[in-house]
């Protein structure tokens, strides 16, 4: 052992005399360092001597051995070789900085990987240096700085106090990883913009309708399609005295006439005088109001998705050159940090090795498949083109049932209808003598007209809950990646629901666009759909609260007791029947399709957003119920960024979707004569074409000149030039990139040679230095011999 | 909670706030956090040196495959034990207000397991087999294949390792690694 050492150092001697020259002339810096460096590193270590590998080591641990020497060197050497962490250090050797200065460098010591205790060092030296003042105007920026800065971290605490539900967040990320934390996340984010919406809606149209008063026309003699005498009629009429909960339930009764439907909203330009302002009269166009504010909130929830894609998607951009670093992000972030208990990292582990190997089998799928035979190929797209017909099949035939169910429904009501009228006819009538008899049935017949009324709707929801059960299990013999499934699945689910949802808006506008509906009931006669928009948002109300009912049905009345029989039986089958991964992309759906409910009816119902808001804060409750009670993790590792990303062009698609049925509706069918805010005009734009007529001349000009092919054209044109620009830019920097890229993989080569040939040297160096020291040695001891004799 | 406050003077707390990624509220808190995992020893120095194996009783560190990793990287004795400041430094680094570079410094060294300023063959073997755990073993063939597939995406220069600036490069690009390296106070 001992004689071992001895021998290096007696290497290190022949390196400091031989190598000394050629390494001064390379690095006339920092020689010292370097040798101390190459005394500890054999030649083939070399590599890790290079500047830019040591670029980020101030000071290592492991350089950290013997501290304060060896420290005191680094420092030296950063100085000197002004690299990259040169500007994180401060620079003692000047000792001009001023005031600003010095604090900007005391806060980027935070970014030095080095322990407190020379943090601290450095910061009182940093402290203690002389240095300027700050006179003056600068002195008074300087000030203000850092009083912002400390106000910034004062802000940020606040707000990082006030950060809804992070008790919740930690204790799913701690059990289920970053990427279920992101769909919870999602959900806030979408809490947060139901509830801008519900400001927009509150304050310029729930208030304003709740406290200005209407002035009241009467309807004096009864002219064909008059206006004030149709909406008289239609808001004066009795109510039916339903039952006050299946009222509440299905939007019906007194709730139609509350500010919760469009019916009640008034056409009228709202006029008050203000007393205090030189008695000034002020206006409140309502039914402007009543289209301005839905295109502003549309507006809004457009940027707000787009924004946030936007910075999800210059993530993925920056991140994947297809697929580049998938087995860097697999191995060096796979683990998440913040998972904390043992079952979790148990399930962590086993998820990550089924990544890797899933990885791995790709890979050998993928050279599979190239030599896969013609045979085999053809069966699995035989196999595929026969499922996607299943699935089209499914997706067909639960539409039918929908349009079957919804029909049959609605055809019972109506004729209910006409026998309930009787019934009540009869029940004046014989009150005296039958009348519990009939209270009693009257009662069931109500309860069965409501089970009527919902039954499309449940029906809608319970397929929601079992067709994409059954699209997961097609999903395994048609042989797709992983991910590639998850995005098919969800496909097929999203077509799923939404064409249950077309099914749905089909069926009411075809008896709204009934030609002999009813326009203006002014008799005694209840008419369902009397004032389409109101019936329309009702719907959607009702559609609302069973997918809500629903979902919080299948969370807390079947996953629960399925997590019991999983959790306290030990038959395999009912442990199949009971375990429930938290699948994240129908959860996903779930809420995307909640929020699609509420854009689509948020101009028939205004109060939507405000129920989709507490909806939102409820559902984050269920949907933590679910995840930490009902689920153990899912098999599959959800990235967070990717999942950001899949989340909002869901949300898109969802948003397109349910905004193309209201516009049409705005752009095409005539409102109603007897209620809401565009009685009487052809269609809601034919209001807004009104109104603009009343502008200004000069706006209208202007607008009409925007609108105008001499504009058009060249602003067009202009816009195909940036764009152009962009591209050309784009595709110059991907070239770019690729130069540099080839150019670093060439530079790493001619490194290599060139340390190939450096240790060669040293090892040639070492050699005859020791034939010389034996040589030397030899003389000695033949000079001893010599003297001896 | 009283006593955790009394324990700092305003000018140390001050000096933690400019030092680390926590405001002062925070470095208390992460005080009272250091202070439940031994509560007498703490209760008596402040910044008194915990062994290893005590800081891995936090929750986080205690189920990570990295963990005495974790710990030796910012131990300033660089054998795992650890005072309240060096605590501090390692809740810092994760918290979520510290920069990307900062924490891929860090990373680094925690992958580095023969701490040689490279990410190497065998470290790479070592990260993956701890990623897998102890219980699920990969075959030896699937893990080289592995390490092939890491060293063919980011070992630019093809020396057969990574040095810091290939590994940083990496995390640049990827944008999960800031979610998931992180710990909560």
């Amino acid at each position: 052992m001992s004689g071992g050492k001895n021998k290096r150092s007696k290497r290190h001697e022949g390196w400091e005399e031989a190598g000394g020259e050629f390494y001064q002339e390379l690095y006339p810096g920092g020689e010292q360092e370097l040798f101390e460096n190459l005394q500890r590193a054999d030649a083939a270590k070399l590599a890790t001597l290079l500047p830019s590998k040591q670029a980020r080591n101030t000071t290592t641990s492991k350089r950290a051995r013997s501290q304060n020497e060896r420290r005191q060197s680094t420092f030296a050497r950063t100085t000197q070789s002004r690299d990259i962490h040169l500007s994180m250090l401060p620079d003692l050797s000047e000792n001009l900085s001023n005031e600003e200065r010095t604090w900007e460098e005391i806060m980027q010591i935070k970014a030095m990987p080095v322990p407190m205790n020379q943090k601290l060092e450095i910061k009182s030296r940093l402290q203690n240096a002389t240095k300027l003042r700050l006179q003056g105007l600068e002195q008074l920026q300087w000030r203000q700085r850092k009083v912002l800065h400390r106000f910034r971290i004062r802000f940020a605490e606040i707000v990082g106090k006030l950060e809804l539900w992070q008790s919740a967040l930690r204790e799913i990320e701690g059990k289920f990883g970053t990427g279920v934390v992101s769909y919870f996340l999602f959900l806030r984010w979408l809490l947060f913009l139901n509830l801008a919406i519900s400001i927009f809606v509150v304050t310029f149209l729930i208030l304003p309708n709740v406290f200005l008063v209407e002035v009241e026309h009467d309807c004096d003699e009864f002219v064909e399609n008059s206006t004030i005498c149709c909406s008289q009629a239609y808001l004066q009429r009795n109510l039916t005295d339903n039952n006050v909960i299946l009222d509440l339930i299905q939007g019906t009764g007194w709730m139609e006439r509350t500010i919760l439907f469009y019916g009640v909203y008034s056409d009228q330009v709202y006029s008050y005088f203000v007393k205090k302002l030189w008695d000034a009269e002020m206006f409140y166009n309502m039914p402007l109001a009543y289209i301005l504010i839905p295109i502003s909130w549309i507006l809004f929830s457009l940027i707000a998705i787009v924004k946030t894609a936007a910075k999800g998607f210059k993530e993925r951009l920056v991140e994947n050159e297809g697929q580049f670093y998938m087995y860097c992000n697999l191995v060096f972030g796979g683990w998440d940090f913040c998972i904390h208990n043992d079952k979790s990292a148990k399930i962590k582990h086993k998820a990550l090795y089924n990544e890797v190997k899933g990885c791995l089998e790709e890979e050998k799928y993928k050279e599979e498949k190239q030599s896969r035979t013609r045979e085999s190929q053809i069966l699995m797209h035989l196999k595929r083109i026969l499922i996607n017909l299943l699935v089209f099949v499914i997706l067909v035939g639960s539409g039918i049932l929908i349009y079957v169910v919804f029909n049959q429904a609605m055809d019972k009501l109506n004729e209910e209808q006409f026998s309930s009228m009787e019934i009540e006819f009869e029940n004046i009538t014989e009150k005296s003598t039958l009348s519990p008899y009939r209270d009693n049935s009257y009662s069931i017949w109500r309860f069965r007209n409501t089970l009527l009324e919902f039954l499309p709707f449940i029906a809608i929801g319970v397929l929601n809950i079992f067709i994409p059960e059954i699209f997961g299990y097609l999903i395994k013999f048609e042989t797709y990646t992983p991910a590639n499934a998850i995005i098919i699945t969800l496909l097929r689910t999203v077509l799923l629901r939404l064409s249950s949802l077309a099914v749905l808006l089909s069926q009411i506008y075809i008896q709204i666009s009934d030609p002999d509906r009813v326009r203006c009931a002014v008799f005694d006669e209840e008419f369902r759909q009397e004032c389409w928009e109101t019936y329309v948002g009702q719907q959607l109300y009702k559609l609302l609260l069973t997918d809500f009912a629903l979902q919080f049905v299948m969370t807390f009345f079947i996953n629960l007791p399925r997590s019991f029989i999983a959790r306290h039986s030990n038959s395999r089958c009912l442990k199949i029947i009971g375990t429930q991964d938290f699948y994240l992309p129908k959860h996903v759906l779930d809420i995307v399709y909640v929020q699609t409910i509420v854009w689509m009816g948020a101009f028939f119902c205004p109060f939507l957003p405000i129920i989709g808001t507490i909806f939102c804060f409820l559902i984050f409750y269920i949907k933590k119920f679910a995840c930490l009670t009902n689920c153990t993790p899912s098999p599959i590792v959800y990235k967070a960024s990717k999942s950001k990303s899949l989340f909002m062009s869901v949300l898109l698609l969802g948003f397109v979707i349910s905004i193309l049925p209201v516009a049409y509706s705005v752009a095409e069918i005539s409102p109603s004569w007897n209620c809401g805010p565009f009685r009487g005009y052809e269609t809601v734009w034919s209001f807004v074409v009104e109104t603009f007529e009343a502008f200004p001349y000069l706006i209208r000009e202007f607008v009409f000149l925007i609108g105008t092919s001499t504009f058009a054209v060249p602003a067009f044109a202009i816009l195909l030039f940036f764009l152009y620009y962009y591209w050309a830019v784009a595709a110059a920097n991907r070239h770019m990139v690729e130069v540099l890229k080839n150019q670093l993989v060439l530079e790493g080569h001619d490194k290599q040679f060139l340390l190939n040939r450096l240790s060669a040297f040293i090892r040639q160096h070492q050699k005859r230095c020791e034939r010389r020291n034996r040589a030397s040695f030899a003389d000695d001891d033949s000079s001893i011999q010599h003297s001896s004799r | 909670m009283g006593q955790g406050k009394s324990q700092f003077t305003e000018e140390e707390l001050q000096d933690y706030e400019d030092l680390t990624y926590f405001t002062k509220k925070e470095v208390l808190y992460a005080h009272q956090k250091f202070k439940a995992l031994a509560p007498e020893k703490v209760g008596h120095n402040k910044n008194a040196k915990l062994p290893m194996a005590k800081i891995l009783q936090y929750p986080e560190l205690r189920v990570n495959p990295f963990r005495d990793r974790i710990c030796k990287v910012f131990s300033s004795s660089n054998d795992g034990d650890c005072t309240f400041e060096d605590f501090l430094d390692m809740m810092s680094v994760f918290s979520d207000n510290a920069p990307k570079a900062v924490k891929a410094e860090h990373a680094f060294r925690i992958f580095d397991f023969d701490g040689d300023d490279m990410i190497g063959v065998s470290d790479l073997r070592e990260v993956i087999e701890r990623l897998c755990g102890p219980e699920l073993k990969l075959s030896d063939s699937e893990i080289q294949q592995l390490v092939q597939n890491v060293l063919e995406e980011a070992d630019l220069d093809d020396d057969g390792a990574l040095s810091f600036a290939e590994f940083e490069h990496i995390i640049d690009k990827s944008s999960d690694f800031c979610h998931s390296f992180r710990i909560r106070l």
